[in-house]
């Protein structure tokens, strides 16, 4: 996602004129956003299930060789795969729609019961690698853009480039190397005995952090807090040098601003004026193109996942692919579709709020 | 691109610097390495990538730590880690090629043609790459992966399947940036006056929009590379990748190596990844570096002017003065001091020299004056004059590349030296600045009365409220209507012309000494300029403040100064009172400069024409924009009527938004009419398509405002005015030519010219050249809108010349649109005078900028300051109240 950080538009949106009548800006700009996010999602779910269709009979590719074609063919005939594909495709949007994913082939899971499962693990890891993201990025690009072309940017340009260029999974390796020999937990998302346990908590959230507090018992939050560390910064570390370098080439354009001049030029501190001046402006496009990140964060989880067999959504996910049970495959992927399309349209949100001319 | 490569490697390098260069090179080193171990892999690597035991038959052992034989140790598969490493680049280095070759050659025709030709194509197309841009990448390319991989094992199969996936990813990359590139491109006024003299779609894509779209290719390609290598790696850690038995490839082996980690097996993951880090590496630094070589924005900017320009003054400088020494002041003020003149600022020998990339650049040698309370000094100047790095100099406000020297005294303090934390207080509370252009100068995501209640809070102890009361006072003291309620409001919610009253709020928030005024109303339309200055005045009476008001405008001078200060190129060239100055100007640069200067209500102007043939016939003319989603449509014109007849020039005028320029753009058919009809020549234009227009568009000729986008970047001077001969005549190559050439004498340039790149001129050359390429069909019809507002005043009094000397002698007709009414009233026969899409008054020249019937005409008439102090005292005089409303 480099080319779409460096290639951004930089600098925050011209003010458009304003013209009296219609609607409000803001209530005009949301609404907007959410008739595209209608389409958007639309696209990517009927790519979904075109790609998923010319990849052949999914009964076939996942139970071919083990079923007679007698048992295969009332297999079909039972999950609607003889009809033809315009009613099939009706069913699986109608289907969409009351929030039907379908079901797995293989094990025979409901597709929402891997997102409330599998998902929340997906969600925990999220959650801690955008934490390691935001404490890398922020500050340090703050520093990189203070001391421009210097000694600390140049070492800190260099660090986001490397962990960049450094695979998730290579990054999960050396973590692996480093930690194992101490006996530090590298794979799984908690002890067996903590997630034995953990199972009886209720209600059970799947989020573990959640559960273990619930559970309140101080060495099984330590275990799940021990066993997320190495994934949130393997993830962490590459969105972190994302960040850290979007807000450096941010900060460094809004500095040279003219309203930047103007407040140095009453009398405001330097310190405000990096603070509340630059920083703040540089924030818009920022939030936008961390808005791009989720789906970086997403493609990313599944490595990590697989990396540290940590069993969330993209750890499943492939697992099926591997299994070839491309029901399961088509589910999820609808699913991570519409986590997409919600995503950035909350960023849209978040825009508005950050920018008054996006409000007013 | 390829065909450039050998070129543009050497070009790159040597536009580099310092720690840039050290990066790109080192970025293109990494890159030859790797480039030259995947040519070579079969006589570099020891074994084959699959090979488990020597030639021999003696088997290698699995999991064998690095040794002599095996360098990089074996796998768990028993293979050698080196050879896999080394056939592994090969796979690597054979996929990226690909996938970037693929995605360009089908992303940038999709996002050059969805760019310029918008629509519903464009919408479907952007809507469809968003959405496969929003998803993960990865994931995207593991179900395409698995589409395409129905039983290919072969080697070449296997890489084809990984490339197309990776450029299914890339594809729309490529489109986003092409796109969006192609949309800024193509409403540049080179590619506008391309359509405006009939070049056909695709010259114009490739002429004009691709080869300016193609500079950010080498950055997206060498970027995109690094991203294939990792989606590639990721597809066979993942094992959706090449086939194992077919190439050998670094994700695959690194995630057999994964299980090795956890007991201490280093050499099998280690080594692939540090190849797929190293070889990512490369390609970053070497896109990142191109990046910033070749983006504009990200550049150290030295002056704001092009060397060129400076030079075409240098020029007119020596001209008058027959000298180039610049440093003979002539001041008319008596040298020694007046005990008796209290100072509040006064600058000694003040020298400013900037460090930039292309070493040293003085831009201030010594400059002295000096301002008193309650009093307003003018520094003047064209560009490249210092005057704006004089003024920011005062408060330490330049960038860190700057030295400044001599001095700078507030009372009996001196400023230059002192260190920021001294600084701080005495800026915005003692000294304090307007700035030019208010809508930058105002950070757009806080209040107005925000960003006032913090200079007031930097300065005075004083509560929330208690600032708030006085931001109210404030705005209600600089005529802000309503200022309760508009003190929190935003910036982006306020006209120009209230968003500089904001901006002198803030500076006259603290009562300071001195207000340093940067070009305060040359961003402003005309009448609110004039309120504007007003309520400068105003203040100053009030307060007692010193004013040293920056300005290129002699009318502002004339109608503000006490004294004036005239720079030229960082020196003071004369400094006088301003009646002394304006009545008789010792420096023949002033006198030079007082003369450029177009005078508003001259005597001799040009009358009208007696010519019946009429050339162009606007009739009713509306043009409406339709509304973005939920608001109305925009009427731009509005049932607007005009003729120009053969050998007359109809002077357009009007403030920003009146509609004037889109009746140039309609009249030409770059705009399409919403009703009312427009007939050149007697051939009816409006409501034609591009391909039926296209044999009239000789008829006709353009010239753009600004200098410095109307001409190709990418095409030289001869080729710009050559381009309407190839397409609108059958001249042959020799005949061109010579036609150039004698156009170019005509614009008084010579045939040298047409040798070299727009960059290589100056804004002033760069429009002679404009006029000649309008004029390279010998049109009937010439549409000149805002010819010369970019240029500085002696430049243009030039072109304003030559215009008049060529427009006489061709007898072209002309439509001329100006905000300035000073510059129409010396060369227009008749005026039109525009206001919100309305035509508000026409007539001959000198009954409507003598004589004016409306009550708009006569506002705008009275608002425009003469270049004489003592006319524009009583012109101040006469028109009262006429001008207050305005905000």
């Amino acid at each position: 996602m480099t080319t779409a950080e460096i290639m951004a538009p930089t600098g925050p949106p011209e003010a458009e004129p304003r013209r009296r009548g219609g609607l409000s800006p803001l209530t005009r700009y949301l609404l907007v956003r959410a008739a595209l996010l209608v389409p958007t999602v639309w696209v990517l779910v009927t790519m979904v299930f075109l790609l998923m269709r010319v990849i052949g009979d999914p009964i076939q590719a996942a139970l071919g060789g083990r079923l007679s074609p007698e048992q295969i063919a009332e297999r079909k005939a039972e999950a609607g795969l003889d009809r033809p594909i315009l009613t099939q495709y009706w069913e699986y949007l109608t289907g969409l729609f009351r929030g039907d994913f379908g079901t797995t082939l293989t094990d025979n899971r409901k597709v929402s019961t891997i997102l409330v499962e599998n998902g929340a693990a997906t969600l925990e890891l999220a959650f801690w690698s955008l934490l390691v993201a935001f404490a890398i990025g922020i500050p340090l690009g703050r520093v990189a853009a203070r001391y421009r072309d210097r000694f600390p940017d140049v070492m800190l340009r260099l660090f986001a480039i490397l962990v960049y260029a450094a695979p998730v999974f290579f990054v999960g390796l050396l973590l692996k190397l480093a930690f194992s020999p101490f006996g530090w937990p590298s794979s799984g998302r908690a002890s067996i005995n903590t997630e034995l346990t953990l199972q009886d908590v209720d209600p059970q959230t799947h989020i573990m952090i959640v559960d273990a507090f619930l559970w309140g018992d101080p060495a099984m939050i330590g275990d799940v807090l021990k066993h997320a560390m190495l994934p949130a910064i393997a993830l962490g570390l590459l969105t972190g040098g994302v960040f850290l370098r979007l807000v450096r080439v941010n900060l460094l354009q809004t500095m040279r601003m003219d309203y930047v001049t103007a407040a140095r030029a009453r009398g405001v501190s330097e310190r405000r004026v990096l603070n509340k001046h630059a920083f703040r402006n540089a924030l818009v496009p920022v939030v936008t193109v961390m808005g791009l990140q989720i789906a970086l964060l997403l493609g990313g989880a599944i490595l990590t996942e697989t990396t540290f067999e940590w069993k969330g959504l993209g750890y499943q996910l492939a697992e099926y692919l591997i299994k070839r049970d491309f029901l399961a495959v088509q589910g999820i992927v609808t699913l991570i579709a519409i986590i997409v399309g919600v995503t950035s349209f909350l960023i849209d949100v978040i825009v508005a709020f950050v920018d008054p001319r996006v409000r007013f | 691109m390829a065909v450039n490569a050998k070129r543009f490697v050497p070009t790159i390098v040597r536009q580099s610097h310092g720690l840039q260069r050290f990066m790109l090179l080192l970025g293109f080193a990494i890159i030859a390495v790797f480039l030259f171990i995947a040519i070579f892999a079969p006589w570099l690597a020891p074994y084959d990538f699959n090979a488990d035991r020597t030639a021999d038959g003696v088997v290698f052992g699995t999991q064998q730590a690095p040794s002599a034989a095996h360098w990089f140790g074996t796998t768990v598969g028993g293979t050698d880690v080196l050879s896999r490493v080394i056939f592994g680049t090969r796979t690597a280095v054979e996929v990226i090629l690909l996938a970037v070759v693929l995605s360009g050659i089908i992303g940038v025709p999709l996002g050059l043609v969805s760019g310029f030709l918008g629509g519903w194509l464009d919408r479907i197309l952007v809507l469809i790459m968003d959405a496969l841009y929003a998803f993960p990448s990865l994931l995207l390319a593991i179900v395409v992966a698995i589409v395409l991989s129905g039983g290919s094992s072969s080697a070449f199969g296997g890489i084809m399947a990984a490339a197309i996936s990776i450029t299914v990813v890339f594809i729309p990359q490529y489109f986003r940036v092409i796109r969006n590139a192609t949309i800024a491109v193509k409403v540049e006024p080179y590619v506008d006056s391309a359509r405006v003299v009939g070049v056909r779609t695709p010259r114009i894509l490739r002429k004009h929009i691709f080869s300016n779209v193609s500079s950010s290719l080498p950055v997206i390609g060498t970027l995109n590379a690094s991203e294939a290598i990792l989606t590639l790696a990721g597809l066979g850690f993942l094992g959706f990748g090449i086939e194992p038995s077919a190439a050998a490839e670094w994700g695959y082996d690194l995630n057999k190596a994964m299980p090795d980690a956890s007991s201490g097996i280093w050499w099998t993951g280690v080594f692939p990844g540090l190849a797929i880090v190293l070889i990512v590496l490369g390609a970053t630094l070497v896109g990142e570096s191109l990046n910033d070589i070749l983006n504009p924005l990200l550049r150290n900017r030295g002056t704001d002017t092009t060397s060129a320009d400076e030079a075409e003054i240098a020029h007119q400088f020596e001209e008058v003065t027959g000298d180039e020494d610049a440093s003979v002041e002539v001041r008319t003020a008596p040298v020694a001091p007046d005990p008796k003149r209290v100072v509040a600022l006064s600058l000694t020998n003040l020298e400013v020299t900037f460090q930039t990339d292309g070493g040293q650049v003085h831009a201030v040698n010594g400059v002295t004056f000096d301002v008193a309370p309650g009093e307003v000094v003018a520094v003047v100047g064209e560009s490249g004059s210092g005057k704006s790095v004089s003024s920011r100099a005062i408060l330490g406000l330049l960038p860190s590349s700057a030295e400044v020297g001599g001095s700078v005294t507030l009372g009996n303090r001196e400023l230059l030296g002192m260190s920021e934390d001294t600084l701080r207080p005495i800026r915005g509370d003692q000294v304090s600045m307007v700035f030019q252009e208010p809508s930058t100068a105002l950070n757009p995501v806080y209040t107005v009365g925000w960003q006032i209640i913090e200079g007031l809070q930097a300065h005075t102890k004083i509560s929330k409220k208690d600032a708030r009361k006085r931001a109210v006072e404030l705005l209600e003291m600089v005529g802000m209507p309503d200022p309760e309620h508009r003190v929190d409001y935003y910036p982006h919610q306020l006209s120009g012309g209230q968003k500089q009253r904001v901006v002198i709020a803030m500076a006259i928030a603290c009562e300071p000494d001195v207000i340093i005024a940067d070009e305060p109303t040359t961003a402003l339309d005309v009448t609110v300029q004039a309120a504007i200055l007003e309520l400068l005045l105003s203040l100053r009476e009030r307060l007692g403040t010193a004013i040293v008001l920056i300005t290129h405008n002699m009318g502002v001078v004339a109608d503000m100064a006490d004294r004036v200060v005239v720079m030229y190129r960082g020196n003071v060239v004369e400094s006088a009172p301003s009646r002394e100055l304006f009545a008789s100007p010792k420096h023949p640069y002033t006198r030079a400069l007082l003369d450029a200067v177009p005078h508003l209500g001259r005597e001799n102007g040009p009358g009208l024409v007696d010519a019946n043939e009429l050339v162009l016939k606007v009739d009713d003319l509306v043009v409406e924009f339709p509304g973005r989603f939920g608001q109305p449509t925009f009427r731009a014109v509005d049932h607007v009527s005009l003729e120009v007849r053969k050998g007359e020039v109809l002077g357009l005028v009007g403030e920003s938004g009146s509609g004037k320029s889109t009746i140039g753009r309609t009249a030409v058919g770059l705009q399409q009419p919403t009703s009312g009809t427009i007939d050149v020549s007697g051939n009816r234009i409006s409501g034609l398509s591009d391909r039926e227009l296209r044999p009239y568009r000789s008829r006709f000729g353009f010239v753009f405002q600004d200098p410095a986008s109307s001409l190709n970047p990418r095409m030289s001077i001869g080729q710009c005015i050559a381009e309407p001969l190839h397409v609108q005549t059958e001249m042959t190559q020799k005949e061109v030519d010579a036609k150039v050439r004698s156009l170019l004498e005509s614009v008084e340039l010579g045939g040298s010219y047409a040798e070299r790149f727009p960059h290589e001129l100056s804004g002033g050359q760069r429009q002679r050249v404009s006029l000649a390429r309008a004029l390279s069909l010998d049109p009937d019809l010439l549409i000149a809108d805002e010819p010369t507002s970019a240029l500085d005043v002696s430049v243009q009094a030039r072109v304003l010349e030559l215009f008049t000397e060529l427009q006489h002698r061709l007898q072209f007709a002309c439509l001329f649109i100006s905000h300035d009414l000073a510059v129409v009233d010396t060369l227009a026969n008749r005026v039109a005078v525009m206001q919100d899409g309305k035509l508000v008054e026409v007539g001959p020249r000198e009954q409507v900028l003598g004589n004016p019937q409306e009550e708009y005409t006569k506002r705008l008439i009275a608002a425009v300051p003469v270049p004489d102090p003592v006319e524009q005292q009583r012109r101040r005089e006469e028109r009262g109240h006429l001008l207050t409303d305005i905000s």
